[in-house]
């Protein structure tokens, strides 16, 4: 019986032995088991049903809880899906119980942080965070405008005046201006400038390139327009100031000039707003402004919003220039209304 | 040298082409001071541009134009060539020489006053308060003192052609040009514009004048000349001219298509 029961009691601690060797073995077959299974069911969309599986993975008091971590982190998500972010943050918040330093856990628990707030209030923050970037970019643009602005009218005057010059040479020399400047697209050119020149030993700064690029470029379309301007004035009037007296630059100066301002406004303002558009163009060659502003925000954080603001930047730009232009050429043009 | 009736101005051998077109064909005319010349004739006969001719608004290819005893107004080079003197000469020139057009040519951008003082101010380098003053008896001589504020495009054709009148009298012309200064009126506002040119006469002013009106050509011309293909057909006082041209076959009839 001794003996018997020693045999016995030997058997049930091989056994013994055996289950405890088994044990964890199965566990884990188990676990896998409940992934496929939970699988299963969100295949077949059932996501309640993969929450109630995976539920069942407990923590364990071991070391390994990678199982664990595994099924709460997937359970998260998938509350997320189900829109129950409270639920998702709690899933995250049990990881996080355990391994306090979970990066997975914390990303997470960030984005639901995130789709917790309004859009708008999401859209508000990107904003806070691109605009003091945008709106260093936005200075360089309005400086790179008005330094156009300023030079290419007179630039433009002097093309016009030039093509309708007697002297062959002088015409002919501003006819080609505006051949070479309005053939070539003004990314060619400011290329060429910063980048071309050099090699024939002129080299510029990138804003001196900027300014003689678009300056050159406007100069020519400008021309254009103020010419057809000036010979859009009646015949008449230049005979008139002759017959006063007045040499070809006055009567320029006084009688035709100043009544092409009310004809010039509507096409030069178009010229200018399309110069506030233009200017991303100097991106290029190394200038930093709006457009290369809102390029570099979208590149580092991917993030839509930079480039929105930008257009809205621009939109303000070329809205205030439009509503400008408007008053202007109402006041150039008083004398035709009183 | 000056003497009494050394003319204004004299015109010899007046030659203008407009490529096969000869315009004006060799035309001779003096004008005294004082004298106040009516050129009729119809349209494309050549006067307007005669007239332009003496205001160098055309260049002539040949003849002379002398101004007060001297010759004026071409140059000719190494070669021969003729051409317009240089541009301030002409300048000086066409001050002393005012012009006023059918269609008025006022400047839209002045104010009546603008335009009237735009001559001293420009051209004489008047001070402003000079010119102002002058524009301001210029405008009262036109009977447009109280429209002197206001913008040309609010005038009627009458007033417009005064102003210009005023803008032309207010660089102290020594002979005035009208070309036919009231075809573009309205036929009851060209009483007024010949009101004033009638008053400008009375004070001696030097005048030629292209017009179609009849009436004021018997009334106030010291001369009338009648041209046609470029060329001065028959000119007389305005009792000769209007008795015994008329006998003349091209002006009957010319007369007969405006009366």
């Amino acid at each position: 019986m001794n003996l018997r029961s020693g045999r016995v009691f030997r058997t049930i601690l091989l056994f013994a032995c055996l289950l405890l060797l088994l044990v964890p073995l199965s566990r884990a077959e188990d676990y896998d088991q409940i992934f496929s299974e939970s699988n299963e069911a969100m295949g077949r969309g059932d996501l309640p049903a993969a929450i109630a599986l995976l539920k069942k993975i407990p923590v364990s008091k071991g070391e390994d809880n990678a199982a664990f971590v595994r099924s709460r982190m997937q359970i998260a998500r998938l509350h997320f899906a189900l829109k129950d972010l409270p639920a998702a943050s709690a899933d995250a918040r049990e990881v996080l119980a355990i391994y306090p330093d979970n990066s997975e856990a914390l990303n997470f628990l960030a984005s639901v942080k995130r789709e917790q707030k309004s859009r708008f209030a999401v859209f508000l923050e990107d904003c806070l965070r691109f605009l003091p970037n945008l709106l260093k970019g936005s200075v360089m643009t309005i400086t790179l405008v008005f330094c156009t602005m300023l030079v290419s009218p007179l630039g433009g005057l002097l093309i016009a005046l030039g093509r309708l010059s007697r002297f062959k040479l002088f015409s002919t020399l501003c006819w080609f201006i505006i051949w070479l400047f309005r053939g070539t697209p003004l990314l060619l050119q400011l290329f060429f400038i910063y980048y071309g020149l050099p090699a024939l030993g002129v080299t510029f700064k990138p804003f001196t390139a900027a300014v003689l690029g678009l300056g050159l470029n406007y100069s020519a379309y400008l021309g254009e327009i103020i010419r057809g301007g000036i010979q859009s004035i009646e015949h008449g009037q230049m005979e008139a100031a002759k017959a006063i007296g007045m040499t070809y630059g006055q009567a320029m100066r006084r009688v035709i000039i100043p009544q092409t301002y009310k004809r010039l406004m509507p096409p030069i303002g178009n010229e200018f707003i399309a110069l506030i558009k233009d200017t991303a163009l100097v991106s290029t060659i190394a200038m930093v402004e709006l457009m290369r502003s809102a390029d570099q925000m979208f590149n580092a954080y991917f993030n839509i919003t930079a480039l929105i603001l930008a257009a809205l930047i621009y939109l303000l730009f070329t809205t205030i220039f439009t509503f400008i232009f408007e008053k202007i050429e109402t006041r150039a043009g008083i004398y035709e209304n009183r | 040298m000056k003497t009494a009736n050394q003319p204004l101005l004299s015109l010899k051998g007046i030659t203008k082409r407009f490529g096969a077109l000869t315009a004006v064909d060799a035309v001779d005319l003096e004008v005294c001071p004082g004298e106040i010349v009516v050129i009729i004739g119809p349209s494309g006969s050549g006067k307007s541009t005669l007239l332009r001719a003496v205001n160098f608004l055309e260049e002539i290819e040949e003849g002379t134009i002398t101004f007060e005893g001297s010759e004026v107004g071409y140059l000719r080079s190494k070669k021969g060539r003729r051409h317009l003197d240089t541009p301030l000469r002409i300048c000086a020139l066409r001050s002393e020489i005012g012009m006023v057009f059918q269609h008025f040519n006022l400047f839209p951008h002045m104010t009546v006053l603008g335009n009237v003082m735009e001559g001293p101010l420009t051209v004489q380098k008047k001070s402003p308060g000079e010119a102002r003053e002058r524009a301001l008896d210029m405008l009262a001589k036109v009977g447009l003192s109280e429209k002197r504020d206001v913008y040309p495009a609010t005038l009627s054709g009458g007033q417009k052609q005064r102003v210009a009148i005023a803008r032309a009298l207010a660089m102290r012309p020594k002979l005035m040009l009208f070309d036919e200064p009231t075809s573009a009126l309205d036929p009851e506002l060209i009483g007024e514009v010949f009101d004033t040119i009638r008053a400008l006469g009375k004070e001696g002013m030097t005048m030629i004048i292209v017009t179609h009106q009849m009436g004021f050509a018997k009334e106030m011309a010291d001369r009338v000349i009648f041209m046609e293909a470029g060329s001065f057909v028959a000119q007389g006082t305005p009792e000769d001219f209007f008795a015994n041209q008329m006998e003349h076959d091209r002006i009957k009839s010319f007369l007969t298509r405006i009366l």
